[in-house]
């Protein structure tokens, strides 16, 4: 909503300057979210008079002029060829600056000096075209700044008004608001309709087929009009609210409609068939063609206002182009009527056609004073177009809507609000808001709301509005009273902050992408069209068809990340993303949303660097990671399966991590395929674990361990192995030899190729042994040693080296 | 004798002084003081000479025998203290040259503000919530006083799957799960993803609010306010103004947006806050009783305020970062600052 600084004093006498007003509004939640000064800054720009006009020595299209500011004759080249010696014109003298930023600076055009710019209404916003300069009339006073002459120094505010308050798409509905809260009262101009014409009775009528759709339909006729252009204050005003201005019969409805909120429509008399109008439901495919072109197709829902034979406004929305004001009209019948908002949403929008009425008449337009803003219009029309204004108004109103009576309690609005406000302090505020007041008893207001504010309803609406205009700045800034127990966060939600903060020290960084990815995602990670996560939520109106799917796994969207920062040529990536998934349920509305840690890892293990290691991420690196988080959350019975694998992983260098028989999820080398179809030159390797899988295999947290007091000893075993047999084999075959002394086992080298046969591979080995009582003895680290060298050579028929 | 051994004594105290080496040492002090060493040899000559003379000149062998070492001492030391310092010298690097350093992992910086932000009003007593992403009409919508066809929907641009399932368009619809499953008094925070089909500098289709609640008996607006001005000054600093401003919210009355005085001119006026001096930061308001009676709470008892904020945009002030775009392109360049 666009109202201007002076249009505003036109209705409330307020003499606070325009940036306090501005706040004012502001704090009255009439939010100003740009406020832009007409003319200001501009004061050099002047009335002037051209002296002389003379053709410039050195160019054809040029002028040389002697110009008259009030103090010198100045020298100025000018461009232009639509004025004579005397014309008044605009001068922009050395140091102006125009809009758009531009410096009027002394300069030499071809050769001859220039002491500022002749200036059109385009160079000055006042226009947005003009052919040649601008011509001031006769009467400008030379000298005076060219804003002043005007009367156009103005202040435009840009209120982003909020949906409830309809009551202020106009500038009265502003007046109002800036009157309640300086205890002014409102000026509403006369309304005296000079009624000079004919009965309007025996001129028109009107019929509503449709009363729940238009509950009132007030009509005026004016004949005798004479069209035209809009005098310049109307225009000027039209233009600051970003309207164009078209003829004094239409600028005239929408002037009435930014002052006072309420839309009206102006048909061409003539070209209404019977010189009826009937208000009634549109025909199912009735097709209708509106003011700007279009063809529209009806149906019955819409409310259409039709004269003896057709369609000739789609209500509350836009008129047809077969009863527009136009070349030609002298007869106008202007209507002022109220439809139904929901209507006109529904037809406004299916349609797609919103404008300043149909905005109007969904949010709810006064029902009540619908005739004041015909009686101004009529009244304007007739002024600007010499018309003549028929006897009376057309006013069908089938069943008068009342206004709304609302209980308010005292004690209710003090405490909602946290302050201690008196019976009289908040009657004030009713009666300065315009709503009439009484007092059943002590305490308790009787309120009736006038019915321009269709936001009121309850008592809370109410309390707000004595908040409201109290002034929310005075509102105390109070601590709660509460019971002092609060929930800790959860372990889950302490539990993902920690699986984070381990990434982290894993030195992941973190990534977020959109929840939405492409539809080919799931074929490009080489998901079969009948697993589940290739059918994902669609949505119906998506960003665009990249952006269109629910994900139903983190791998692509890690993959396009990578993507990205490779083309930004960051090659080593580690990063992660821990958010959800969603997968559709059968038979059920909402999809599981299941927490899932991610990662991805590519290029180089270090960072580069003149002394770092130079060697690439492998699939250990990421195994590490899974090996770390799953013990560090206490996970219990974490095993790795090479089998079932997802088609995305290489199916030699990938495994499924479970808990006992529970899958987790799993990690691995991406399958080369899925590397090329995202266009990565180095392997990647990608973890992927479920939350609250992982949270449901968690063990208790048992007792520290008191380390033991005594030294360990350790004892190596260099074996070769048949190079299928996995190495944690040989691990669980050293852990189950059943020995409180044997502390643990690692393994310290794996070797294949040179000497080794091709089917073996050498494996070392190194056990701990020792003791919480004391030192081992070697006798008995030999015998314990003997122990699981038999194992292993019973169990595995391992060949020591 | 007694001249004897005083010849000896400079002797060997000008090839000590000439010795540069360790070894050098080592071969004088077997050359003077070894078993058959030069001072050896003249003690070996002690029993030759009279019970008179014989102290005598044994206090000087004695004398002679502790200056050598004494002096054989002080020249090892000196010895290796000049070839430790030698080596140190030889040892120099150059300690411009950049460290070894292991990789560095980063949170995102919308995490980094969602913990803070959770843990502040951890210690206002509030617990977290959460609630699903893909929501029904009636949480995101209904329940929150915004029936269909209502004007305020256009307020948010919906993503939909079909006439009732939607992509939550904000955290609010955590209020009503909440309240439908315990009575009062209820007080959590709730974080999370939400959507509007909107896509440009400041806006992203998806983006992250968090949302608080707080209902109980005789719970005041003066409350609200109280609660999230000590909250603004926990994250922005003491000394941050703060304003509230009326505003419209279906599912709030009274409702207001809270203003903090510009954190980049500090409420001078400039590009970021419009030239107003203000940034609007949170949304807020008193429960509506309409909201109250689709969870069956009895609103002549039970007052209280939900308030909502966006992450992106204290992240963006927070960080200085211009374009909300930055914070979804996961570029890690970007990430790595945090």
């Amino acid at each position: 909503m666009i109202v201007t600084y002076n249009w505003i004093k036109e209705f409330v006498d307020c003499d606070l300057p325009a940036a306090e007003l501005s706040h004012l509004l502001t704090m009255l939640g009439l939010e100003v979210e740009r406020m832009e000064e007409v003319g200001g800054g501009m004061d050099d720009v002047v009335v002037a008079q051209v002296v002389e006009k003379n053709q410039h020595p050195n160019a054809d299209k040029l002028s040389l002029c002697k110009v008259d500011n009030g103090k010198e004759i100045l020298d100025v080249v000018c461009g232009a060829q639509n004025f004579k010696a005397g014309d008044k014109v605009a001068l922009a003298q050395i140091g102006a600056t125009l809009p758009g930023d531009f410096k009027i600076k002394r300069s030499k055009i071809r050769g001859e000096e220039s002491c500022g710019m002749l200036c059109s209404e385009k160079e000055l916003a006042l226009s947005a075209e003009s052919s040649g300069i601008m011509i001031l009339p006769e009467d400008f006073q030379i000298g005076t700044p060219l804003f002043d002459a005007l009367g156009t120094k103005d202040v435009i505010f840009e209120i982003g008004l909020t949906p409830n308050r309809a009551d202020c798409l106009s500038v009265v509905g502003i007046a109002r608001e800036v009157a309640a809260k300086l205890g002014k009262k409102v000026h509403y101009p006369g309304l005296d309709v000079n009624e000079t014409g004919a009965p309007i009775g025996g001129i028109a009528s009107v019929e509503i087929l449709a009363p729940e759709l238009c509950p009132r339909y007030t009509a005026r006729h004016i004949t005798g009009c004479t069209l035209a252009d809009s005098p310049a204050w109307l225009a000027n005003r039209l233009m600051a609210a970003g309207i164009r201005a078209i003829n004094n019969i239409v600028d005239v409805t929408n002037y009435v409609l930014l002052e006072y909120g309420h839309p009206l429509h102006a048909f061409d008399f003539k070209l209404l068939s019977g010189g009826k109008i009937v208000v009634a439901a549109a025909g199912e495919g009735e097709k209708f063609g509106t003011l700007d072109g279009q063809e529209r197709e009806l149906t019955v829902t819409d409310l259409t206002i039709r004269d003896g034979a057709k369609a000739v406004a789609l209500a509350g929305i836009m008129g047809g182009g077969n009863s527009e004001i136009g070349e030609g009209t002298t007869e106008v019948l202007l209507e002022s009527a109220y439809f139904n908002p929901s209507a006109i949403r529904k037809t406004s929008k299916r349609l797609g056609i919103h404008t300043e009425s149909s905005h109007r008449f969904e949010r709810g337009a006064d029902i009540a004073g619908l005739t004041r803003a015909l009686d101004r219009a009529a009244q304007l029309i007739a002024e600007l177009s010499g018309g003549k204004v028929a006897k009376g108004v057309i006013d069908v109103y089938p069943a008068p809507v009342e206004p709304r009576v609302i209980t308010a309690r005292l004690a209710r609005i003090n405490a909602v609000s946290g302050l201690a406000l008196s019976a009289t302090e908040v009657e004030d505020i009713f009666r300065r808001l315009e709503f009439e007041v009484t007092q059943t008893e002590a305490g308790v207001f009787q309120v009736k709301v006038p019915l321009f504010r269709v936001d009121l309803e309850r008592e809370i609406d109410l309390v707000e509005e004595v908040v409201r205009l109290n002034g929310f700045d005075k509102v105390p800034a109070t601590l709660p009273q509460a019971s002092v127990f609060s929930d800790l966060p959860s372990d889950d939600q302490r539990l993902a902050a920690k699986v984070k903060d381990l990434l982290v020290a894993h030195g992941l960084n973190e990534v977020i992408n959109y929840s939405f990815v492409a539809p080919s995602s799931c074929e490009k990670i080489l998901l079969p069209q009948e697993d589940l996560r290739s059918n994902g939520m669609v949505l119906l109106n998506p960003i665009s068809d990249e952006l269109s799917v629910m994900r139903t796994t983190m791998l692509p969207g890690l993959l396009d990340t990578a993507v990205k920062n490779v083309s930004f040529r960051t090659l080593n990536l580690r990063i992660f993303e821990m958010r959800r998934i969603y997968l559709p349920v059968e038979g059920e509305e909402l999809p599981q949303e299941p927490l899932y840690i991610s990662a991805l890892l590519t290029g180089k293990r270090d960072l580069e660097g003149w002394n770092q290691g130079k060697d690439e991420i492998d699939f250990f690196d990421v195994k590490g990671i899974a090996e770390n988080l799953l013990s560090e959350l206490n996970v219990g019975g974490v095993n790795f399966s090479a089998e079932d694998l997802d088609p995305y992983y290489h199916p030699g260098k990938a495994c499924r991590i479970l808990s006992g028989k529970k899958v987790l999820g799993s990690l691995g080398e991406l399958h080369p395929t899925v590397q090329e179809n995202y266009g990565i030159a180095t392997p990647l390797y990608y973890l992927e674990l479920n939350f609250e899988a992982l949270l449901a295999c968690r063990k208790k947290q048992g007792a520290a361990q008191v380390p033991s007091r005594f030294p360990s000893t350790f004892r190596d075993i260099a074996m070769l192995l048949p190079r299928e047999l996995p190495v944690a084999d040989v691990i669980s075959c050293v852990n189950g030899v059943k020995a409180p002394e044997l502390e643990g086992v690692e393994i310290f080298d794996l070797y294949m190729g040179g000497n080794i046969a091709s089917h073996e591979k050498s494996v070392a080995i190194r056990v701990r042994y020792g003791s919480k009582e004391r030192t081992l003895t070697d006798d008995e680290v030999t015998r314990l040693h003997q122990r699981v060298i038999d194992a292993l050579q019973k169990k595995l028929n391992v060949s020591f080296r | 004798m007694k001249e004897q051994l005083e010849a000896l004594l400079q002797e060997a105290l000008s090839e000590l002084g000439q010795a540069s080496t360790e070894e050098g040492l080592q071969e004088l002090r077997v050359k003077y003081l070894g078993k058959k060493g030069a001072v050896t040899g003249l003690m070996k000559g002690l029993g030759a000479l009279s019970a008179e003379e014989r102290p005598l000149v044994g206090q000087v062998v004695n004398t002679v025998k502790a200056k050598l070492e004494e002096t054989l001492d002080a020249r090892t030391a000196d010895i290796r203290g000049a070839v430790k310092a030698q080596r140190l010298a030889a040892e120099k690097i150059d300690v411009t040259l950049p460290g070894r350093k292991r990789p560095l992992g980063s949170k995102h910086p919308i995490t980094l503000v969602t913990e803070e932000i959770c843990s502040i009003f951890a210690a206002l007593g509030f617990a977290v919530a959460e609630g699903p992403e893909i929501e029904l009409d009636f949480y995101n919508f209904e329940a929150l006083n915004l029936p269909k066809d209502h004007p305020a929907r256009d307020m948010q641009d919906t993503f939909y799957f079909g006439e009732s399932v939607l992509l939550r368009t904000h955290t609010s619809p955590v209020q009503i799960r909440t309240m439908l499953k315990q009575p009062p008094p209820v007080r959590i925070i709730a974080p999370g993803t939400v959507y509007r089909c909107d896509s440009d500098a400041t806006h992203s289709p998806m983006f992250h609010q968090i949302e608080g609640l707080m209902v109980d008996k005789g719970i005041t607006f003066a409350d609200l306010k109280g609660i999230l001005t000590l909250f603004i000054s926990q994250l922005f600093g003491k000394d941050i103004g703060v304003r509230l401003r009326p505003s419209f919210f279906p599912f709030t009355e009274p409702s207001a947006e809270v203003d903090i005085a510009c954190v980049i001119c500090r409420g001078k006026g400039c590009r970021v806050c419009k030239e107003t001096g203000w940034l609007e930061i949170l949304g807020s308001g008193m429960v509506d009783p309409e909201v109250y009676r689709h969870v069956g709470y009895d609103s002549e008892q039970y007052t209280g305020f939900a308030f909502g904020m966006g992450i992106e945009r204290i992240a963006m002030l927070k960080y200085g970062i211009a374009d909300m775009r930055l914070l979804f392109e996961n570029d890690l360049r970007f990430l790595k600052q945090f």
